[in-house]
């Protein structure tokens, strides 16, 4: 990395060693504390920390930048400040800050704010309209990316490039003042280039061995700023800067899914008298952050830009939702959830409620009410229990008699009359079955025991007339010995064979039977059937996923907002303390100290007078595409 | 003397359907048996009974609705359950009833046995009572069972 000395952050006083800033997702500035790992909102350093005032005689030798133009800043020299970074600290004396797409127009500093708070003030946002003293940066309207990194090009001299804070790169010429989101091919090689040697230092680094420094970075930057200087200083003169798009070689082949204006022809002009003014921005001191991805193409910058835009878009319009969750939906939903975690139609609500099984799923809240759940649980159960009939109707009853005869035929003896068995076995389920009647079991065991004293041979010939028996449609070629027809299973003659002998008995039987008639038509109409049904569900599902994150969504902004006026009530708050700070003095102090705010306060309107020629303040939002 | 019976020789089989809803009606007998043995400590007198008219509510309702708004059972089983006495016949009787739908128990409509010949308090609609008044009644510890509540 180009390690181009940090110019010290303006308005800010330097965080004594250990403590880092770091900004949260809403652009509050926070302090982390590396050993004792503290977190605050406020800033550390002075417990008796007054309106900042004029320097305290800091370092002057360590700016790099012009020092009047930091008259009113406090100087602050990082001193925990990582040694190879870079921070591009002020917008204020950023040339190029101007031609940056989204600049950030509303952030002021503490400072600055503080000193020129009587003078006409156009905030961007919503949070000036009280003419607060800290005006509320509206961060919703626009996502407050700046330059972070300069980095010099080796071999490309006017041409430099900038990392801003997210992770964007564009290149920056410092003598036509043009800022280039696509770098001209020229540029790009050099680009490539320098990453590779980047990589290389990288790779050093990690390896421990010194780094050469670079020097030339040093003196090509001091020449930009001098230069940028010797502007400042010829007068104010409004400038229009033309940021020409490359002509794109022909043979450019990345893929556009992202807008082409992004790349249009972008025409910035600014206007000295405007108060929207570059503010001057608190910048943040932060440890060196993960090494940006150094080979990162064209195809990655489009990827991110695109990827922030979604992130940080501003209006909230719903864009048209592709998958619609009807009422209907919502109910097929919960009746799937009931469905799923095997419930049984026949419990009452109260019961699952009890439960609780069905509160950890999301299909659960796909219902508002606890009413409407209830109607719908109604609704489930009579049709899930219509269901349950028709299947029992089409399922052929299993016959009681055949598990019966199971048993009679591995527990039946001669030996045992019918009252010794039934009582023997009578805590067997099969002699419990309330289908079957008492009486019938007896005739049963009686004619089974009478028929057990027969010949093998006449009882082998009994089944076979008895498989004989059977139709073709019941009893063919493709039916096993698992699937033979009850009533086979439900004879007696078919039990009173030994198990082995039977089994044999039967195969032989079945392999000289013929095929059975086929019939398989209407399982493509099934199958249809069900593939539809599947695609709905699977439709219902999505819906329901993508509902969620936009109620998701919705409850982030609704926080943001919530923040955001908080953050305005405390602006009032503090304003209405300021008011009542009027102490002995009265009317006459007040009105010294508002004389004594008037003055520093046109001092500091020199000084951003002398910074805005060198910014290009002006109607960025307008012009600026993304 | 006549011979005594036990419940389970001398009842008839319960028909087809009855195993889908035994479990609950285990539970219902469970539910029940609790509440016959709960404890008396800091109760009314007349809050004893309360959960005990509740849970046979309930259960009443329970046959009621797989009967009559889901037809999940058959005429037979219901029969045989109104006659094993799982339901009181004569509550849903009055649930039939238009006016009845909600009704908590036959004591809160007996008006002979009140002072003012008048029903039971839990049959005021909450449109004519007081505002945020809330009632348990005496017999049964109903809140309310008027038809439009």
């Amino acid at each position: 990395m180009a390690s181009l000395p940090a110019r010290p952050p303006a308005g800010v006083l330097p965080l004594p060693p250990g403590w880092i800033e770091y900004k949260s997702p809403e652009g509050h500035p926070y302090y982390f504390n590396e050993h004792t790992q503290e977190t605050t909102y406020t800033r550390p350093r002075f417990p008796t920390r007054g309106p900042p005032g004029p320097p305290p005689g800091g370092p002057r030798a360590f700016h790099n930048g012009p020092p009047q133009a930091f008259r009113d800043a406090p100087p602050a020299a990082p001193s925990n400040l990582p040694a190879g970074m870079t921070l591009n600290p002020n917008d204020i004396f950023n040339p190029f800050a101007a031609n940056l797409p989204e600049a950030p127009r509303q952030q002021r500093s503490a400072w600055s704010q503080q000193f020129s708070h009587n003078g006409p003030q156009q905030h961007g946002g919503r949070g000036g309209h009280r003419g607060g003293h800290r005006a509320f940066p509206d961060r919703r309207k626009h996502s407050d990316d700046k330059p972070k990194h300069r980095h010099h090009i080796p071999n490309c001299a006017p041409w430099v490039l900038v990392q801003t804070k997210f992770k964007r790169r564009f290149v920056w010429n410092w003598e036509t003042n043009e800022s280039l989101w696509k770098f001209p091919a020229d540029v790009m090689k050099a680009v490539v280039e320098f990453d590779q040697l980047e990589r290389e230092k990288k790779e050093r680094k990690e390896r421990g061995e010194p780094e050469p420094e670079p020097e030339e970075a040093h003196t090509v930057m001091a020449e930009a700023e001098a230069e940028a200087e010797a502007e400042a200083e010829s007068g104010p003169r409004p400038r229009v800067v033309e940021v020409q798009r490359p002509a794109e070689p022909a043979q450019e082949s990345h893929v556009m899914d992202y807008d082409e204006e992004e790349y249009e022809e972008v025409e910035v002009t600014d206007d000295e008298g405007e108060e929207s003014v570059q503010p001057s921005k608190r910048q943040r001191t932060e440890e060196p952050a993960e090494e940006a991805p150094l080979e990162m193409g064209e195809e990655d910058l489009e990827w991110q830009l695109a990827e922030m835009e979604a992130e940080y878009a501003d209006d909230y319009a719903e864009e048209e939702e592709g998958l619609e969750l009807t009422e209907e939906d919502c109910r097929a939903l919960f009746s799937e959830l009931l469905d799923d975690i095997g419930v049984s139609p026949y419990t009452t609500w109260d019961k699952i409620i009890e439960d609780g099984v069905l509160f950890d799923d999301e299909r659960y809240k796909a219902l508002p009410t606890m009413k409407a759940r209830k109607e719908c649980f109604d609704i489930w159960s009579r049709h899930k229990i219509q269901f349950l009939k028709e299947q029992k109707a089409n399922q052929k009853t299993l016959d009681p008699r055949i598990p019966y005869l199971a048993l009679l035929h591995d527990k039946a003896t001669p030996k045992l009359y019918w009252v010794e068995f039934k009582k023997k076995f009578k805590k067997e389920p099969e002699m419990r079955d309330t289908k079957l009647n008492d009486k019938v079991r007896e005739q049963l065991y009686r004619d089974h025991i009478k028929r057990m004293q027969l010949g093998q041979s006449t009882r082998k010939s009994d089944l076979s007339s008895l498989l004989k028996e059977q139709s073709i449609s019941k009893l063919n070629r493709s039916t096993t010995l698992d699937t033979l027809p009850s009533s086979v299973l439900t004879d007696l003659r078919f039990i009173s064979l030994p198990v082995a002998a039977r089994n044999a008995l039967v195969e032989t039987y079945i392999s000289t039977l013929s095929s059975a008639p086929e019939g398989a038509a209407q399982s493509e109409e099934e199958r249809a059937e069900v593939a539809k049904k599947a695609a709905e569900k699977e439709r219902r599902q999505r819906a329901l996923v993508e509902r969620e994150k936009r109620v998701e969504e919705e409850r982030r902004r609704q926080e943001r907002e919530l923040r955001y006026q908080k953050g305005q009530l405390r602006d009032a708050d503090m304003e209405i303390e300021r008011a009542l700070r009027v102490g002995k003095e009265g009317l006459r102090g007040q009105l010294q100290g508002l004389g004594g705010d008037l003055e520093k306060s046109s001092g500091d309107k020199e000084a951003e007078n002398e910074v805005g020629l060198r910014t290009v303040p002006g109607s960025l939002d307008s012009t600026s595409t993304i | 003397m006549p011979p005594i019976r036990t419940s389970i020789k001398s009842q008839k089989a319960p028909p087809e359907g009855f195993e889908d809803i035994e479990p609950t009606l285990i539970e219902f007998k469970n539910k029940m048996k609790d509440a016959e043995n709960a404890s008396h400590e800091g109760k009314k007198k007349y809050e004893m009974s309360w959960p005990i008219f509740q849970i046979s509510h309930q259960r009443s309702r329970y046959i009621y609705d797989l009967y009559y708004e889901k037809e999940a059972i058959s005429r037979q089983l219901y029969d045989w359950l109104l006659k094993n006495q799982y339901a009181d016949a004569m509550l849903i009787a009055k649930w039939k009833k238009q006016g009845y739908e909600k009704l908590c128990c036959n004591r809160c409509i007996q008006t002979k046995e009140t002072n003012f010949r008048s029903t039971c308090i839990c049959r005021v609609p909450k449109t004519n009572l007081k505002e945020n008044e809330n009632i348990q009644c005496i017999s049964c510890g109903c809140r309310g069972c008027s038809s439009g509540d």
